[in-house]
């Protein structure tokens, strides 16, 4: 579903933020890309969203090797990506019907369709009741709900959420992640950047360890500390220590199989 | 068709949402248009009456008196009819003493006690002359002027040819000034468009998240600035033509001078004016969103090395 091959992304200044990356992920799985500040997992979701252009290297996405894809193709491109970012990005002056529809209003859907479609998303996200409300009147867990409703609702293979949770307190992030684990469970792949150890830990599924845009760990089932220890000899002295695990938050958001909240 | 009309409905929002910026470049767009287009109006009037002077007589001969030296009538006819056929002679007429009389006491029917007072055996009977081109006047002048049958050779051609070129000088200053505000309501309406986008800037990103292309983000923009533009040009249009009529009326006053400009020249150029207005806005949000929209594509070749 997505492959990186030795990417790597030099912004202007000489900062590089990654460096010959190279990762497969499959349909349907949920990675986590989890490492220090500036160790480049941004850069790695803006380089699949074609948001930057890669330097050197390969990726496909959604099977096509979009480093060579023509500038008026990535809308298609990204017609089949949902985001989700930790600012919500939400249009204040819509309503949360309003946000959803805008993303298949763009697509030019019939009205019919996007009623149906809109209406289905937002009972899947719990907010059915809250649809004529404006961003200002939601909490910020409900904002993000209507920001994965808005990435989810047109149904792409691939949702890439950068740090979904930051903005959130840890009951709100559990909810979240069990939205995004619900939506994962459907067949989309989700990758997911994160600083959050409790989520990481607790979900229990792929994690892609970066430190200044090299992977130092990728592990199927892995935990957030886990970064630290397997690419000890690459970090700098200087760096800040690895934050503790929270351990009640750990506890609430061990999600099981068709779990709900 | 759904497509449409939400891009419409986006226009519309837009417009309502940056009413204040909106009303500036209307207005804008109305004064630098309005100013365009009035020039072209008065250079319309300029024409009209340089024509309707055209059109009348050129050059008058005056004769002398057949005791000072002059001919008889009889000649005088005569020589009426040889000027008649001089190559830039559209057409002489004779007139003589009695209609010379009856002209002027038609013209001064306000002042009895001017025309009592004056001898009709005084008022020298004339040839008028209408010519073929009216830059040939001075030629004419010159042979009447070298007969000395006549005492007083008059023409118009000075005025006519400070009007000609006045008019001349005016329609090009006219050009120029419709060419230069033509092109600020251009860019009075890229720079409003730019600072709608920049209100909007979060919206436009979230819309290229989603997949819109440039053309979907652009077409709302687009309209926002054809309304615009049309509005102004509209405005424009209507208000000069208002003050037009209004010079018309006041004109009548004037009997030298005419204001009456034919509607359909209202017509055909605020019909020009209101498309140019239009062409403007779309214009002016091309490039008001080019280059926000190359900028938002995250700059193609900013990271390449």
């Amino acid at each position: 579903m997505i492959r990186l091959q030795d990417v790597t992304k030099v912004y202007e200044g000489g900062t590089v933020a990654a460096r010959d990356v190279s990762l497969d992920i499959q349909r349907g799985e949920f990675v986590f890309l989890v490492g220090a500040s500036g160790s480049g997992k941004s850069t790695l979701i803006r380089l699949m969203l074609r948001q930057e252009p890669v330097t050197r290297g390969n990726l496909w996405v959604a099977g096509k090797d979009i480093t060579k894809l023509p500038d008026w193709k990535v809308p298609y491109l990204r017609r089949s990506i949902g985001t989700v970012f930790q600012d919500f990005k939400l249009l204040p002056n819509k309503t949360v019907l309003e946000n959803v529809a805008f993303a298949l209003e763009v697509l030019g859907r019939p009205r019919g369709v996007i009623k149906t479609q809109v209406e289905q998303v937002l009972d899947l996200v719990g907010l059915g009741d809250k649809h004529a409300r404006f961003p200002r009147q939601l909490s910020g867990g409900e904002q993000q709900r209507v920001s994965i409703a808005r990435a989810f609702v047109n149904r792409p293979p691939i949702l890439l959420a950068d740090e979904p949770t930051g903005n959130l307190d840890p009951a709100t992030s559990v909810g979240i992640m069990k939205l995004l684990d619900r939506i994962n469970r459907t067949g989309t792949t989700i990758v997911m950047a994160t600083h959050d150890h409790a989520i990481v830990d607790a979900m229990q599924r792929r994690v892609v360890a970066l430190d200044r845009g090299k992977v130092v760990r990728d592990q199927a089932t892995g935990r957030y500390e886990a970064v630290f220890m397997a690419g000890a000899g690459d970090r700098p002295a200087d760096a800040e220590a690895p934050e503790e695990a929270v351990a009640p938050a750990e506890a609430v958001v061990r999600l099981e199989t068709g779990e709900e909240e | 068709m759904s497509r449409l009309s939400f891009l419409f409905r986006e226009a519309l929002v837009n417009l309502r949402r940056n009413a204040l910026v909106v009303i500036g470049a209307v207005l804008a767009v109305f004064l630098s248009m309005g100013l365009a287009f009035a020039a072209i109006g008065v250079n319309e009037i300029l024409r009209i009456n340089t024509l309707a002077w055209q059109d009348g007589t050129h050059v008058m001969a005056f004769f002398k008196e057949e005791s000072e030296g002059g001919m008889a009538a009889e000649a005088q006819i005569g020589l009426t009819q040889e000027v008649n056929g001089w190559e830039e002679v559209k057409e002489a007429s004779y007139v003589d003493k009695a209609a010379a009389y009856l002209e002027f006491q038609q013209l001064f029917a306000d002042r009895p006690d001017f025309v009592s007072a004056v001898d009709p055996a005084t008022i020298p009977s004339s040839i008028r002359i209408k010519l073929n081109e009216i830059s040939s006047w001075r030629d004419v002048q010159f042979r009447l002027q070298a007969m000395p049958t006549f005492q007083r050779v008059t023409t118009l051609g000075d005025q006519i040819d400070q009007l000609s070129s006045l008019s001349q000088g005016l329609r090009l200053a006219g050009l120029g000034l419709s060419l230069v505000l033509g092109t600020a309501a251009v860019i009075l309406i890229a720079n409003t468009i730019r600072m709608a986008i920049y209100a909007r800037r979060d919206e436009v990103a979230i819309m290229k998240l989603v997949g819109a292309s440039n053309w979907f983000i652009r077409v709302p923009f687009l309209l926002e600035g054809l309304i615009e533009g049309v509005l102004g040009a509209g405005l424009a249009v209507l208000t000069v033509w208002i003050l037009f009529r209004n010079l018309a009326g006041a004109g009548e006053a004037i009997r030298l001078f005419t204001f009456d400009i034919d509607p359909g020249f209202f017509l055909s150029w605020g019909t020009a004016f209101v498309l140019f207005g239009a062409a403007a806005g779309v214009l002016g949000s091309l490039v008001g969103l080019s280059r926000y929209l190359r900028e938002a594509d995250g700059g193609r070749t900013a990271g390449a090395v």
